[in-house]
C-alpha cells in the first residue's frame, strides 16, 4: 500500500454489520469513515473525500441507489454494493448507475477484502492502460494492433467477438451489466436482446478458455451480467 | 294495456251501443222542432256531428252504429212522408247513401285519431316508465335490489306478478314457474310464452357477454291477453335488467381482483420484510465469526476452530432461510420469472463456479453434446435448481466420486440430468420426492430438511417443465429435469 492509508466510507445502517466490516478493513489496512443513512454519507463522501464507499442498499432514508447517483454527479470514486439476495433488479440498477461492484449477504470476511483490494488497485492505476497490451493466463490482447493470441497462436474473433472481449478486459474484475454490454456493442435497439451476448460470450469461451463450460475469465454474474477476471 | 287505459273504459260495448242510438235519438228530438225552419241539409250536419262525437268519444262500433241509426231516423221523422221508411223524391237515396257513407268515414277517421292518440300516450307513458326502470337499475348495489325494481315495475305497470332468476343468486321460484319453459327460453335466447295457458311469458336475460339468467312473467285471471301486448316492453325490461345484472357482475369481479393484488402486496411486502429481518442477524453472525480470525492479537487455534464452524453453521442456517423463503415466495405465487433466451452451459458452468469449494472432493464431469438449442428461462432460478441438485449430489457421494452434468435433446424438451455415486434413492423414488419435507432416506446421518427438491420442483414446474428421478442401474441416482425447447429468436450472423 502507498504511504496515506486508503479511507473507505461505510453507509450502512445495521451496527452490527458496521462492526465486523470495520475489523476487515482495518485488518485490510484501511481507516474507515462510518454513516448510517444517505444524508451522513453524502457530506462525509463531500467532506473527508474517501477513496472508496461500500454502500448498502437498503437505508432507512431512502434507497442506495438515490446515493449513487448524487455522488456520480461529483466523483468517480469506487463503490461496492451490499445487497440482498433475491433483489437483481437493486444490483442491476445500482451497476447501472454508476457503483463497481456488488457484494451479496451474507458474505464472509475473505470475500469482502478481495473486492475491496481489487477496487483499491484498480483505482490506483491510472485510467488509461499505459501498455496495449492486455496479458492473462496464455492469452494475450494487443489494444493497438486488435489482435488476440493464445498460447503464442494468433486467434481469429470476428469484430463483435474482438469488441466484447476488449471491453470485458478493459475493466477487469468489474461487473459489467447485460444492459450497459448489450448497449455499447450492439447499440441501444439491442438491450433487449441478451441472447445476442450470451451466445458470443459463448464463442469467446470456446476460443479462448481451457474449459468452455467452467469458465476462469470470462465469468457470469447470474442474472446480472459479466465480469472479466485477469 | 296498461292501467291507466281500462279507467277510460268505463262502458261496456253494450252499453256503449246504446249510449249511441240514444245520442242519435236525442239529436233527433232536438232537430225535430226546427224541421219546419232548417233545411234538411242542415239537419244532416246535425246527425254528422253527432256521429263524429259518438266516434271521438266511444270508438269505431258505436260510431258505425250511430251513423246507421243517423240515416235512419233521418228518414223516418225527417224526409217526406215523415213517419215512414218509404222516400217521396228518390234523389234522397243520393242523400243517405252519401249520408251514410260521410257519417262511416267520419266516424271511422275520428276513432282512428282517438285510438293513435291514446297508442302514443301509452307509448310515451312507456318510455317514461323504461327510462325511470333504467335510472333506478342504473343505482342498484346488489342482485336483490335489481330483483326488487323489475319487481315493483311489473307490478306497477303491468298489475302482474314475476320473477327473476339470476344465474348468482337464484331465490325459490314461485308456484306458476316453469323451469322446462325457462330453460327452453334460455336455451333459444327468446321469450317463450306458455302454451299450457298458464298465463306466464318467459324471458332471457341476455347481456352483452352473456345470458344472466330468467325473468318470468305471470298476468293472473282476465289479464293473460296483456302477455302477448306487452311482450316488447318486456323485453325491453329484460334486457335492461340484464344489463344491471351483468355491470353487478363486473363490479364484483373488480373489487374482488383489487382485494386479490392487495392480498398479493401484502403478502410478498411480508415476505421481503421477513427475509430482511432474518438476513441481517444472519450476515452480522457470518461476518462476527469471521472477523474472529482477524482479531489481534490471535485467539488460539482451539478458539479458532469453534470460530470456523460458527460461521459455516450460520452460513447453512443462512442458506436454509434462502430455501425457506424461496419456496414461500413461489407457493405464494410472487416469483415473476425473468426468462431469457440462453445457452445451457452457461448456467451449468456458473453453477459450478458458485458452488466453488463445496464440491472439491468430487470428480465433476459435464457430457453437453454440441449445437444444443438456446433455452428460454430465468438463469437465477435454474441456477438454484443445479446448485440445490449438485449439492445433493455432493452429499451423497462418498469423497472423489463422480457427479455427471448430462445434458440431452428429448422431443420437444431438453433434459439435464445431474447424476451421483451415491446409495441411490430406493424405494421413496418417484414424485413423492419432490413434495415438502420428503426425504429419499429418512434415517439419513445427512443433514437435510427435504426443502431443496421441492423448490427445484416448483422452479421447474414454473418453466413449464418436468422433473424426474431414476436409479442408475449401475448404482448411484439421477434427479433430471426437462426445460421446453421453444422457438428460439433469430441470431443474424456478423459479417466476418
Amino acid at each position: 500500500m502507498s504511504a496515506p492509508l486508503p479511507t473507505v466510507l461505510l453507509i450502512e445502517d445495521e451496527p452490527q454489520i458496521r462492526r465486523f466490516v470495520r475489523i476487515a478493513l482495518e485488518a485490510e489496512g484501511c481507516a474507515v469513515l462510518e454513516a448510517g443513512n444517505i444524508g451522513d454519507g453524502l457530506a462525509a463522501a463531500g467532506r473527508e473525500a474517501p477513496d472508496l464507499v461500500i454502500l448498502d442498499l437498503g437505508l432507512p432514508d431512502g434507497n442506495g441507489i438515490d446515493f449513487i447517483r448524487a455522488l456520480r454527479g461529483w466523483s468517480g470514486l469506487p463503490i461496492l454494493i451490499l445487497s440482498a439476495r433475491a433483489a437483481e433488479d437493486d444490483k442491476i440498477d445500482a451497476l447501472d448507475a454508476g457503483a463497481d461492484d456488488y457484494l451479496t449477504k451474507p458474505f464472509g470476511v475473505g470475500e469482502l477484502r478481495a473486492r475491496l483490494r481489487a477496487l483499491l488497485r484498480r483505482h490506483e492505476r491510472p485510467a488509461t492502460p499505459a501498455s496495449p497490451l492486455l496479458e492473462f493466463g496464455d492469452i494475450a490482447i494487443d489494444l493497438a494492433q486488435r489482435q488476440v493470441s493464445r498460447a503464442g497462436q494468433a486467434v481469429h474473433l470476428t469484430p463483435i467477438e474482438y469488441r466484447l472481449l476488449a471491453m470485458l478486459a478493459s475493466h477487469p474484475g468489474q461487473v459489467l451489466t447485460q444492459r450497459k454490454l448489450l448497449c455499447e456493442i450492439w447499440g441501444p435497439t439491442y438491450v433487449e436482446s441478451s441472447h445476442y451476448l450470451r451466445v458470443y460470450v459463448g464463442h469467446l469461451r470456446q476460443k479462448l478458455e481451457a474449459d468452455p463450460t467452467q469458465p476462469c475469465h470470462l465469468l457470469t454474474e447470474t442474472g446480472v451480467g459479466y465480469r472479466f477476471q485477469p | 294495456m296498461s292501467v291507466s287505459d281500462s279507467a277510460t273504459e268505463r262502458f261496456t260495448p253494450r252499453q256503449k251501443m246504446a249510449l249511441s242510438v240514444l245520442a242519435c235519438t236525442a239529436t233527433a228530438l232536438a232537430a225535430a222542432p226546427l224541421s219546419g225552419l232548417l233545411d234538411l241539409a242542415n239537419i244532416v250536419m246535425l246527425f254528422l256531428l253527432t256521429v263524429l262525437l259518438v266516434a271521438v268519444s266511444l270508438g269505431r262500433n258505436p260510431a258505425v252504429a250511430a251513423a246507421v241509426v243517423s240515416v235512419l231516423l233521418f228518414d223516418v221523422f225527417f224526409v217526406p212522408p215523415r213517419f215512414s221508411l218509404a222516400v217521396s223524391n228518390l234523389q234522397y237515396l243520393i242523400t243517405f247513401a252519401v249520408m251514410l257513407a260521410t257519417a262511416l268515414i267520419v266516424g271511422h277517421l275520428a276513432a282512428s285519431l282517438k285510438e293513435q292518440l291514446r297508442a302514443a300516450e301509452r307509448r310515451e307513458q312507456r318510455t317514461r316508465a323504461l327510462y325511470e326502470i333504467a335510472g333506478k337499475l342504473g343505482g342498484a348495489l346488489n342482485l336483490v335490489q335489481v330483483g326488487e325494481i323489475v319487481q315493483q315495475f311489473v307490478a306497477g305497470e303491468l298489475a302482474a306478478e314475476c320473477y327473476l332468476g339470476i344465474d348468482e343468486a337464484a331465490a325459490a321460484p314461485p308456484p306458476w314457474f316453469d323451469e322446462a319453459l325457462a330453460r327452453q327460453a334460455r336455451d333459444s335466447r327468446r321469450s317463450v310464452a306458455d302454451p299450457a295457458g298458464r298465463d306466464a311469458l318467459y324471458l332471457p336475460l341476455l347481456a352483452p357477454m352473456r345470458g344472466r339468467g330468467i325473468l318470468a312473467v305471470h298476468f293472473p285471471g282476465a289479464r293473460r291477453a296483456l302477455a302477448a301486448q306487452n311482450q316488447s316492453l318486456l323485453e325491453a325490461l329484460a334486457s335492461l335488467a340484464a344489463i344491471a345484472v351483468e355491470r353487478l357482475h363486473y363490479v364484483e369481479v373488480a373489487q374482488s381482483s383489487e382485494l386479490k393484488m392487495a392480498t398479493e402486496r401484502l403478502r410478498s411486502s411480508i415476505l421481503s420484510a421477513l427475509s430482511h429481518d432474518l438476513r441481517t442477524p444472519l450476515t452480522v453472525l457470518v461476518g462476527l465469526a469471521d472477523s474472529l480470525f482477524l482479531v489481534r492479537p490471535g485467539l488460539p487455534p482451539p478458539a479458532l476452530d469453534i470460530a470456523g464452524s460458527l460461521r459455516d453453521q450460520a452460513a447453512r442456517l443462512a442458506g436454509l432461510v434462502t430455501n425457506l423463503l424461496d419456496m414461500a415466495r413461489l407457493h405464494a405465487g410472487s416469483v415473476s420469472l425473468r426468462r431469457e433466451w440462453q445457452p445451457v452451459e452457461e448456467v451449468i458452468g456458473s453453477s459450478l463456479k458458485l458452488l466453488g469449494s463445496a464440491l472439491g472432493r468430487h470428480r465433476i464431469r459435464v457430457d453437453l453434446p454440441p449445437d444444443l438449442p438456446l433455452l428460454r428461462f430465468d438463469a437465477v432460478l435454474i441456477e438454484r435448481v443445479l446448485c440445490n441438485l449438485l449439492e445433493n449430489a455432493a452429499k451423497y457421494s462418498p469423497d472423489g466420486g463422480e457427479i455427471a452434468i448430462v445434458v440431452r435433446p428429448a422431443g420437444s424438451m431438453v433434459e439435464i440430468a445431474v447424476c451421483d455415486r451415491g446409495p441411490g434413492l430406493g424405494d421413496v423414488a418417484g414424485q413423492q420426492l419432490f413434495e415438502m419435507f420428503v426425504r429419499g432416506q429418512p434415517e439419513s446421518d445427512q443433514p437435510g430438511t427435504g426443502l431443496g427438491l421441492a423448490i427445484c420442483h416448483a422452479i421447474v414446474e414454473a418453466h413449464a417443465g418436468a422433473m424426474r428421478v431414476d436409479d442408475r442401474p449401475d448404482g448411484g441416482a439421477c434427479v433430471i429435469f426437462a426445460l421446453p425447447q421453444g422457438v428460439p429468436p433469430v441470431l443474424e450472423s456478423e459479417l466476418p
